[in-house]
């Protein structure tokens, strides 16, 4: 079973506080950490696990700059067998449909039967690309997958659906699926093992040489402004030590009748 | 008759014997063989120097068996009996020999003496070993598990000396020497012999029981329990000497195995349960046993050092064996508080964590079984430098109103407060550190901080066998001492203070004398009572209460302080300290170290409630103790116990800044 995984370099975000940068389309990223996005993480260990069990290779992919490779690094620690990086110093320049055409290109001429992605990046949470590039390179796809069999070449998936609700589907390979997190448990990767990881195969490809034309690589969606939550009315931020923050806020509780 | 010792007397096939105790060499040869390959296969990057430190051990350990003393006089008594009787009788043995075949010395006053030598190192040794039965199987001390093997063994040997006694008596009934009396415990069996003839008969078969049953015990002796007599003076000899530092660099060309002392430590083993006594976790029923795991750690390198490993069948066999079914499980080894207690009572010097730390190493290398919880830590300490936020900034908050000091921004002060993770981020702990910056204002120390560049110190990553990433966050501290000159430091958790003064040691001796730093590092508990003995501090106030000291295991265990936090609580006047039922090297962990802080494990039992109990037991109202950890540890417990209206868990900062009458303005 041959395995492509394509992984993204995003900025923690969940914790910063965040500017927006001078151009005022996106985000400052400066004094922001970087790490593999949450849903690639699953992805890679779901292709890791895939080939422990039955064999086959795995190979990651990203479109990035250099400091972009140690994701490719962290999965070659993993368990992936090599990597492919698409030199591009500067990715927020392409939206989803171009990454989609890179990735499509690339992997067209490699050895395939499954391709994950994650559902989406933990950055602009867009969630497009894994479903682009199925329809780029026409094969099967399935979306959200919280769990994955291979019966007699076939995938039997279980798609996340509202509600809690799960579509089980059996799709013929090769097929691309978008990977939802708990799918697994990703496992550690030590320090270790990703310098160990270091003698295996990491390729990297010039943008020029994919052949792909400047339609192709022009962006179909422009972000025109980036702006922060404006300010509204209504929000009031305790302070002081937690017991004065905590008996305010039972006071405001009791006020707005929640609490009696 | 001539006054002699007396060889093969009424026994004509002496040949026999000789090819039998060529043979029992043979095997206890092989047997020796069999451990040494399994010790060297772990030598690679151990070291074997002289130390004076070891010969003492090795005096007061080894030959006086001090450490069995501890806590069980029976056990030492016990030992001391059978290890004398044993190995007097095997002197006897060896001298009886020399007599025989080189220089014959055993006659007239020398003989008399020898022999009621004997008679007495005999005795004791019965003695021992019937002390032994009855420990083991009437009053069944219950930290003793009984095998098959500790019957046999006392059997054994227990044959081995009566068979030896009832020989030589039957001999005196015959023979009936003037000198009979210097072998009186013979006489006695002699006495029970009717007539001489029944004793001519019954000698030779007795003589060859004899035979047999020790020659039988030594061929055993290399592949039973027995074996720690040869074993344990290895380890307890190297026990002073600090274990070998292996880099990650290192470890890229190399296969992680177990080094030179922990194979040794795993044969030396007797399985006597002291550390399980005084294991935190086993005590609280966790899944976890220090002396199980060591009995693991000892299958396990038994079938993968094996020396029948070089002939292919075997190979393939064993290592199978190995795979198929992993000898050391690998759920159990988080278990473990890394607190050192089992260190302390070990007779031998076997402490479980180092081994542990190993087999972590190797977990976390796989990557797959590492705790959740651990995980999602030591992926926030790589990018953001601590183990608890994902955030840089949070860090520098921790003095609110206080005014810091900060040496990355231009402050000039000669000692350098290492706040480290947890105090500066965990809100209760916090108090810890705003505590100590009054009291070293109020002293009017000039120090300063490293706000919020400060680093991890890598306690974390190492304790759970991140060592990668230990180095990593070691690299990054050093690198911030040396830009802005930093020789002095004095921390808030024995942790740090550990780390600093253990673990980058070892580290440092690996790089060129350039690239060394040097720092002198101190924990707060030691510059508190350095300030107190310069005047600078004067607890004045009277504290009208009764307290209790927790000591942390890393400044106590690791670090030997267990007085100076005492002697500044005993300063405050008006105060009364009393001790746990386990205080100073017994001290019971709270349950924090070695990673647990960073695990939610299954059957997880709070550690820190048996031991908050135990500081209830006493009486006292405050719990005082000198680790961030501990702190928010017992405070938990505190409250999952339901003890708060009894006790309060205070920082010996904050008890102190009461004594100085600095906690007032605080609120």
């Amino acid at each position: 079973m041959d395995i492509i995984v394509c992984a993204k370099n995003v900025p923690d975000v969940a914790e910063a506080d965040l500017n927006i940068s001078d151009k005022g389309t996106d985000i400052d990223k400066e004094d922001l950490v970087f790490g593999i996005n949450d849903w690639d993480n699953y992805a890679i260990e779901e292709a890791v696990l895939l080939k422990e069990k039955y064999g086959g290779t795995v190979t990651a992919i990203t479109v990035g700059n250099e400091d972009d490779e140690e994701v490719l690094r962290r999965c070659l620690a993993m368990g992936a067998d090599r990597a492919i990086r698409i030199e591009a110093d500067d990715i927020s320049r392409f939206d989803s449909f171009v990454i989609s055409k890179i990735l499509s290109r690339v992997v067209k001429d490699l050895q395939f039967d499954l391709i994950f992605t994650g559902v989406l990046a933990e950055d602009d949470y867009y969630g497009m690309v894994g479903m682009m590039m199925a329809e780029e390179l026409n094969i099967n796809h399935a979306n959200m997958i919280t769990a994955l069999e291979i019966e007699d070449g076939k995938a039997r998936t279980t798609s996340e659906l509202e509600g809690g609700l799960g579509e089980v589907s059996l799709i013929e390979l090769p097929a691309l699926l978008t990977i939802q997190t708990g799918i697994n448990e990703p496992r550690y990767v030590s320090i270790l093992g990703i310098r160990k990881a270091a003698k295996k195969e990491l390729k990297t490809i010039e943008l020029p040489d994919l052949g792909i034309s400047d339609e192709e690589l022009s962006p179909r969606t422009i972000i025109e402004e980036a702006f922060l939550p404006p300010e509204t009315e209504g929000a009031e931020i305790l302070a002081g030590d937690p017991d004065k923050i905590s008996s305010d806020l039972i006071e405001i509780l009791k006020k707005k009748g929640v609490m009696e | 008759m001539e006054i002699a010792r007396i060889h093969f007397w009424e026994i004509n096939t002496v040949w026999l014997f000789y090819v039998l105790a060529g043979l029992t060499v043979v095997i206890f040869l092989i047997g020796l063989f069999f451990h040494a390959s399994i010790w060297l296969a772990g030598l690679k990057r151990d070291k074997f120097n002289f130390s004076t430190a070891g010969v003492i051990n090795l005096l007061k350990d080894g030959l006086l068996g001090k450490r069995i003393f501890k806590g069980d006089l029976t056990a030492g008594l016990m030992h001391i009996f059978i290890m004398w009787g044993f190995i007097g009788l095997f002197v006897g043995t060896v001298l009886s020999t020399t007599d025989y075949w080189l220089i014959h010395f055993l006659s007239g006053d020398i003989y008399l003496i020898f022999s009621f030598c004997l008679e007495i190192l005999g005795l004791m040794l019965i003695v021992g070993l019937f002390m032994a039965l009855i420990r083991r199987y009437i009053a069944k001390v219950s930290r003793l598990n009984n095998t098959s093997q500790d019957l046999w063994i006392l059997i054994l040997l227990l044959a081995s000396v009566l068979t030896g006694f009832l020989v030589e008596g039957i001999r005196l009934a015959v023979q009936r020497p003037e000198w009979g009396g210097y072998s009186f415990a013979g006489l006695i069996f002699s006495s029970l012999l009717s007539s001489k003839d029944q004793a001519t008969t019954l000698y030779p078969f007795m003589w060859w029981l004899h035979a047999l049953i020790s020659l039988g015990l030594v061929a055993y002796f290399p592949f039973s329990k027995l074996f720690h007599s040869l074993a344990a003076p290895f380890n307890i000899y190297l026990a002073p000497q600090p274990a070998p530092v292996i880099s990650t660099e290192d470890r890229l060309s190399e296969e992680l195995e177990f080094p030179f002392r922990d194979m040794i430590d795993f044969s030396a083993c007797t399985n006597c349960g002291r550390c399980n006594e005084v294991c935190p976790s086993t005590s609280a029923m966790e899944p976890f046993s220090p002396r199980e795991f060591i009995a693991q750690a000892n299958e396990y390198t038994k079938l993968k050092f094996n020396p029948l490993n070089r002939i292919k069948w075997f190979r393939e066999r064993l290592i199978k064996a190995i795979s198929e079914e992993p000898k050391i499980s690998p759920e159990q080894i988080w278990y473990c508080t890394t607190c050192r207690a089992c260190l302390e009572v070990c007779p031998v010097y076997i402490g479980a964590f180092e081994p542990i730390r190993r087999v972590r190493i190797a977990e976390i290398e796989e990557g797959s079984r590492v705790p959740s919880l651990l995980i999602q830590s030591l992926e926030t300490l790589y990018k953001y430098n601590n183990p608890w936020e994902s955030s840089k900034k949070k860090r520098g908050e921790w003095p609110g109103v206080l005014d810091v000091p900060d040496l990355t921004k231009g402050a000039q002060a000669n000692l350098c407060y290492f706040v480290g993770c947890t105090t500066s981020i965990d809100t209760r702990a916090q108090d810890l550190a705003r505590a100590f910056v009054k009291i070293m204002t109020h002293a009017g120390i000039n120090f300063g901080t490293l706000g919020q560049k400060e680093t991890c110190c890598g306690d974390i990553a190492r304790r759970v066998g991140e060592d990668g990433l230990f180095e990593e966050q070691m690299e990054k501290t050093l690198d911030l001492f040396a830009k802005h000159g930093i020789i002095e430091v004095v921390t808030s958790s024995p942790h740090c203070f550990n780390a600093f003064g253990n673990d980058y040691p070892g580290y440092q001796d690996l790089k060129t004398p350039e690239e060394r730093l040097t720092f002198r590092v101190r924990h707060y508990t030691q510059l508190l009572e350095e300030l107190m003995d310069r005047g600078l501090i004067k607890p004045v106030k009277s504290l009208d209460l009764k307290v209790t000291y927790h000591d942390p295991c890393y400044l106590g265990r690791y670090n030997h302080i267990y007085e100076g936090p005492r002697r500044i609580i005993r300063s405050i006047p008006g105060l009364e300290l009393v001790e746990m039922a386990h205080f100073g090297p017994d001290s019971l962990c709270c349950g924090g170290g070695g990673g647990r802080m960073w695990e939610e494990l299954e059957d997880e039992q709070k550690l820190s409630e048996v031991r908050i109990r135990e500081a209830a037991d006493t009486g006292a109202s405050v719990m005082v103790t000198a680790c961030p950890y501990c702190l928010i540890m017992l405070e938990d417990a505190l409250k999952t116990a339901d003890l708060e209206d009894r006790l309060r868990v205070m920082d010996l900062n904050e008890l102190l800044t009461e004594a100085l009458g600095l906690g007032d303005d605080e609120e």
